[in-house]
Formats: structure tokens, sequence, C-alpha cells
């Protein structure tokens, strides 16, 4: 369960990115967050695994207050947290496997961790993760000979290898085109449905969060100006989060310069 | 904004389209740079004494020198042999432990790796310093230091691919995408263990493959190295002109020309591997 | 395990015996250079020889670092450095022109431009120094050798980035043309030739740099520029005089690299 109480958090530049969010996210949800660029999405899910520090206010995961984990603690609560990105953050010189096993470094011997030589059982755990997301055919290939779609599945695969609770997917599909994205999206629901892992997602793609999702957050200047089930979303509330075109954010918002 | 004070001096002209616009044309700098370039041929050719005409007059000489070196004297091949494995030996040595001590110095040069930019500028300004001075001007200084032979070669070649693939590197590390490592931190490992699984994976083979290439060059340099008496074969150029005997600078040549292309080649296909 | 998994368990290439053998040609090869090269360490000699450079560096001949006569001082010594890289590199350039467009297989049949490959494969291994000793025959010792040797040896390089270039060419933008119905001249002088000058200007840039490094050597053979002075004063052990050069030849390096490298992003980008 995560639960936002009162948190808000400024940019040292004094741009506010959250203001005053309250929420509560139960265990096996599926949650997409709309609103538009720079309107503190990204900044909301990376706080989860304190990719971002908040300000005020106290962020509590699985009864683990977040903001109070130092040093080791910290990493140990991130490998219960996945983490998906728009542009995939894999090590593409490299063999898709390899880059799956990575989600296992941290239980390896100091002489494996340094030469990069993996047991045979984290290797099954590797394959079956790229099982689940149906590339198993591309465990030996080079990650850049892989398709965007592709490539994004074997994130995916990686944070399953993971086995976490919690799924963080910053904009998992605006790289993608709209067929792949699809794709993408009906492994996530499968994720979900399959291992009841909570699932975040902030999505540009209207359509597909309330196509896919089952509760929508919209946010709006750091702000929760909607949070309600997927079907309940008029195109009222989508005014509301997006506002007028006039509000349309410069391109050098906060968001795209801290990410 | 102010215009540049070309633009001042050559006004822009002015085009005004049917709708009313007006578009302005910067003049061209191209005359100002061909005159640039054709006073700084002007100037080079009286302060080096450029003649044509004993180009034309005494050019045989070249000929004359390179028709002696065939053909090349063949007998004199077994005085090369020893001056060349210390050549090749030369080159290995200094390549590897100048690409060993790149690692470091790259590292500490890496404004992303490395947060302190005092640390970073002075490294950066090290290995740029250390990489202006020609190969054959350090190996003289190393003969004073080290005496006459292979170890100032040696030397040479290790300063110059330690400022070569330092340099090379730190550009290399800059301008890696932080986003794998970023992924690994998010996924809970540690800054060095994602250093070793993001970054290392990345930067590799880059640089294998250049410091396969700096070895490919050291043999080239390593070769004349010996003209200041640092070993290898160009000691025996140096002392085959002085003889004037062309035939066997013909053959040091010849063989040369045979190693580096068969290292050329040995390189370049693993170089291809690596990409 | 699914059998699927176990299957691909399975095809895992094995490059151990790949990786062990070249490790063990590596290592030999280590242990064979050590065997060659004298490992020797500082001697007393040495120890003060080199505490003698860095003193000079640092306590220069200040009156022969800023002697703007030209006679002799580092300046005009550089000057002569800096004028022997720029005549070499600008004759290079131009010869190397008709041997790039006669090495592009685009252009040329395979043959001739395998053959005009192997002929500056051959042009190239030659050491400078060796042609500066040859032209030192035809002209007399002096900077005019030193312009010679550089021409020649510039070509090797500049004309395989030439080749690259000429082998890069958007061809888009000819095909655009013809579909404007331009004529073969037109389509050289308007859709190649703009192509070819910047990116030539900038590889040439980028030589002269390099040859400004080559040209202080070439004074090693009595081919002008700084390297003879350089050499003189450390066997006559001026260590104050070696600095003066050394610092001389270090600031015009280093200012020369910034300021090509400027020139050549300001081609680049337009």
């Amino acid at each position: 369960m995560i639960e936002f109480k009162d948190v808000n958090k400024t940019y040292p530049n004094g741009v506010t990115a959250l203001s005053n969010v309250n929420l509560t996210i139960d265990q096996g949800e599926f949650v997409a967050i709309i609103g538009l660029s720079g309107a503190g999405k990204s900044t909301l899910i990376r706080c989860i695994n304190r990719m971002h520090e908040i300000n005020e206010g106290t962020l509590t995961v699985n009864n683990v207050n977040v903001g109070k984990l130092k040093g080791k603690q910290v990493r140990d609560f991130r490998r219960k947290i996945g983490m998906i990105f728009q542009s995939f953050n894999l090590v593409t010189r490299t063999s898709v496997i390899n880059n799956v096993l990575i989600s296992s470094v941290p239980d390896l011997s100091a002489w494996r961790k340094f030469l990069g030589i993996f047991p045979k059982e984290k290797k099954v755990e590797a394959l079956e993760a790229l099982d689940k997301v149906g590339i198993l055919d591309k465990a030996y290939n080079r990650v850049d000979q892989l398709s965007g779609g592709q490539q994004q599945r074997v994130a995916l695969a990686r944070t399953i290898a993971q086995n976490p609770d919690i799924i963080l997917a910053d904009e998992p599909v605006a790289s993608l085109d709209p067929v792949t994205a699809k794709v993408v999206m009906d492994d996530f629901k499968r994720i979900n449905k399959e291992t009841n892992m909570s699932i975040l997602i902030n999505i540009h793609h209207v359509e597909l969060a309330l196509e896919y999702a089952d509760r929508v957050i919209g946010i709006r200047k750091g702000e929760v100006v909607y949070d309600g089930k997927s079907e309940e979303v008029t195109q009222d509330v989508l005014d509301e989060i997006y506002g007028s075109l006039d509000n349309v954010p410069k391109m050098d918002d906060v968001e795209e310069a801290e990410v | 904004m102010k215009e540049p004070i070309y633009d001042q001096i050559f006004k822009p002209k002015t085009y005004t389209l049917s709708n009313g616009k007006e578009v302005k044309q910067r003049a061209s700098r191209t005359p100002l740079v061909l005159l640039v370039v054709l006073l700084v041929t002007v100037l080079s050719w009286e302060a080096t004494n450029v003649d044509l005409s004993a180009l034309r007059t005494r050019g045989y000489q070249f000929v004359i020198i390179l028709t002696d070196m065939f053909p090349p004297n063949l007998n004199f091949l077994n005085n090369i042999w020893g001056p060349l494995f210390d050549t090749i030996q030369m080159s290995l040595l200094g390549s590897i432990a100048g690409a060993l001590l790149a690692i470091p110095f790259a590292l500490l040069s890496s404004s992303n790796i490395i947060k302190n930019r005092i640390l970073n500028g002075f490294f950066k300004l090290f290995l740029s310093i250390l990489r202006t001075l020609p190969t054959l001007i350090t190996a003289l200084i190393a003969t004073f230091v080290f005496g006459l032979g292979t170890m100032a070669g040696t030397v040479a070649i290790f300063l110059f691919t330690l400022s070569y693939i330092g340099k090379l590197m730190y550009e290399h590390i800059e301008n890696v995408d932080m986003g794998a490592f970023e992924a690994h931190e998010s996924m809970g490992l540690s800054k060095v263990q994602a250093f070793r699984y993001a970054i290392v994976p990345d930067v590799l083979p880059t640089y294998l493959s250049v410091s396969l290439y700096a070895f490919e060059g050291n043999i080239r340099y390593a070769a004349i190295l010996g003209y200041v008496g640092a070993g290898g074969v160009g000691l025996l150029l140096d002392e085959r002109l002085g003889w004037r005997d062309y035939p066997s600078v013909g053959m040091v040549l010849l063989i040369l020309m045979v190693v580096v292309f068969i290292i050329e080649r040995i390189s370049e296909y693993f170089r291809m591997k690596l990409t | 395990m699914n059998k699927a998994v176990q299957l691909q368990l399975d095809k895992e290439p094995n490059r151990k015996l790949y990786l062990s053998t070249i490790a063990a040609i590596l290592i030999a090869l280590i242990i064979w250079s050590f065997m060659g090269v004298n490992i020797t360490g500082f001697d007393q000699r040495g120890t003060q020889i080199a505490s003698n450079i860095f003193s000079g560096l640092f306590s220069p001949d200040l009156e022969f670092l800023f002697d703007f006569t030209s006679g002799g001082g580092v300046p005009s010594l550089l000057f002569e450095t800096i004028a022997i890289a720029f005549l070499g590199t600008v004759f290079g350039s131009f010869l190397a022109i008709p041997i790039s467009f006669l090495m592009s297989p685009s252009i040329v049949s395979r043959p001739v431009a395998f053959v005009t490959r192997l002929v500056v494969i051959f042009i190239r291994t030659i050491p400078s120094l060796v042609y500066g000793l040859m032209f030192i025959r035809v002209t007399g010792p002096g900077p005019y050798a030193g312009v010679l040797t550089m021409s020649l040896t510039s070509i090797g390089m500049i004309s395989r980035l030439y080749v690259d270039v000429i082998e890069n060419l958007d061809r888009g933008v000819l095909e655009a043309m013809t579909s404007m119905g331009c004529t073969t001249y037109q389509k050289v002088r308007y859709g190649i030739l703009p192509q070819l000058f910047s990116s030539f200007l900038s590889v040439t840039i980028y030589r002269y740099d390099m040859n400004l490094r080559d040209a202080t050597i070439l004074g090693l053979v009595g081919a002008g520029g700084i390297g003879a002075p350089l050499i003189f004063a450390m066997r006559s052990y001026r260590w104050s005089e070696v600095g003066s050069i050394l610092i001389g030849l270090v600031v015009l390096i280093l200012a020369v690299e910034i300021f090509s490298n400027k020139l050549r992003e300001r081609l680049v980008n337009g």
C-alpha cells in the first residue's frame, strides 16, 4: 500500500512540483496518472522509490516511511519497486539476458559482482522473466538490435526479475508506435492480473489510460485534481486536468529539465 | 542585438518581397576568409623560402634516392630483426601501460563520474598538455632522463598513449547515456555497482577499440624514435641514411611496411568485431 | 523450469575458450615485450636531468621566449613552424584532391581505386623524418625541405578522409536536382561542390592541427622549425632555453587546437 500524506515538493529553483498530495493506493491496483508535461506526474512516481526527495509530509510504502530510509536501506527498499522509463534505459551494447540479470546483482558475492559471472539459477530466473514478456528467443541478442517495443519489454522483464510489489512506469509507451504501445500495455495488464503487483503509470495518451487502468489520477500544477475510477472520467474532468489550450506549458518546463 | 563588426562594414543586402516583407542577407564571409588564407600563404611562403624552381632543377635528387632503394638490400634483413622486435616490444609495452593508466585519468576527468570541477579541470588540462608534446620530443627528453635505449622509447609511447586514450575516453564517458545508470540505481544497485553494470559495458568496447587503434599508430611512431637514440629500427634508418646506404634503407622501409600492414589488418579485424 | 527456458539456457554462447585464448596471447605478448625492453629506473644522473628540465620549465629564459625580432627567438621559430605546417597542409590538401577521387570506388573503377590506395599506403608508411632527409638533398637544409615533407606526408591521411566525404555525399540532393531538370554541370556545381567544400575544409583544418605537431620534429633532421634549436639546447644542457621552447610549443599547439576546433564546429554547424 502506498500512502501520500500532505506531501509537498519544491525544486531548488523554486518551482513547486507537488502540493498537498494525499493519496492511498492499495496493493494490486492499476493506476494511470495523467496531466500535462510539467504537471508533476514524473515527480510523483519518482518520490515513491526515492529517486526524488520530498520536502514536506509523509510517504509510506508498505508501512515503511520512505523519507526516513538511509543508505543501504534505500537500496534494499528500491529492490521491491520496479521502474520502467520512457527511453527504456537499457545497456544497449550488451545482450538482452545481461540486462535482465542486473536485477540480481545485489545478491551476488563480491567476486561475482566484479566479474559479472551469474549463477545458473539467476540465469533461469532471467530467462523465465523474458518468457513472461514473450521475447525469450531474443535472450542472446544485443539490445541495440531490437525494436523499441522489444526493448521496452526487455526493461519489463528486467523489472519482473526483480519480483517487485510495485511497478512504476514513467511514460512507458511515449516512444512507441500505437500498435506496439498496445502490446506493451497488454503486458502490464497481464502482469497486474497474474501477479497482483501494483502498477502506476504516467501516460500522455488519455485513451490508453482509460482503456487499461482501473483508476485514474489527474494532476494539474502539482495538485491532484481528479482521483477516481477510469469509467467515470468525463470530458469535464479532462478539461479540468488539462485546462484550456492556453495553459499548455513550454518545452523547457521543470519536469523536462529535471528528468 | 548588436551586429558583428563585419556586418557593420559590409551592409547586409535587403530584399523586399511582393507581400512587403523584408529579408536581410548577410554579406558572405568567403572573401574575407580567402583574403586571410592568401595573406598567410604569402607570409609562410616568404618565411620558408619556398622556391619552386629548386624543385624543378634538383627534384631528381629525390627520385634518385627513391630509385636507389630498389632493389632493397635483402642481405640486410638479418640486421633488421633485432631492432624491429625492439620497436614492436616498445610500442606494445608502452601502449598497454598507457592504456591501463588512461582508465583512472579518464575517470578523474569525467564530470559525470567524479563530481569535482577542479579535479576534472586539472586532469583534462594535464592530458591536453601531455598530448601537445610530439612523441619524438618526449622521446628525446626521455633519452636524457633514462639514457639511450628502448626504455626511453617505451616511456615516450607510454606518455603519448596515456594522453591520447585518456582524452578520447573521457569524451566518450561524458557522453554516455546515463539512463541505464539511473535505472540500475532505481533497482537498488549502489553507485559502484551501477557504474560496473551500466557504464562499463557501454564504454569497454570503445576503450578496447581505441587502445588497438593507438597501438597501430604507435608502431609507426616507434619506428622513428630510434632517430633520437630511443631504440628500434629508427636507429638503423638514421645510421643507413647517414651512410647513404639506400638499398638497406629500402629494406628497412619494406619490412616496416609489411609489419605495419599486418598489424593494421589484425587490429582492424578486432575493431570491427568490437563495434 | 519449462522446456523453452531450458532450451534457451543450453543455447548460451560459450565464449570461454575464445576469451581465454585471447587473454593467453595477450599475456604472452606482454611478457615478451617486457623481455625486450630494458627497464632502467632513474639513476642519479637521470633524476638530476629531470629536475633540471622541470626547473627550466618554471624558470624559462624569458628574453629568449619573448624575443619578437626575426632572429632566432622563440616567437620567430614558432612562426617558422606554423608556416611550414601551413604551406605543407595547403599543398598536401591540393594534391590530395585528385588522389582522393582516384581512390573513391564510386567514381573510378575498383582496380584503379585499389592501386591508388596501395600507393597511398606506401607513401604513408615512410616516416616523415626519412622524407625530410630525402628532401634536404633537393633543397638543402631549411624550412623549405620541411614544407615539401609535410606536403607529402599529409597526402595519405587527407586523401583517406576526403574519400570518406566523397563516399558519404548526400545523393538525395542530386535526385531532387534531377527531378528539377538540372544538367550534370549544374548538379556538380550546386549539388556536389557545396557539400564537398565545407567537409574538405574541415578535414584540412584537422590535418593542420596534426601537421603542426609533426612540423616541430622535422627540425631534428634539419628541415626547419623549432625542433633543431630544441635538440641543440638539450645537448648543451641549456635547460632554461629548453623550458622556453617547450612552453612556447605547448601554448602554440593548445591555442591552435582550440582555434581549429572552434572553426570546424562553425563549419559543420554553418
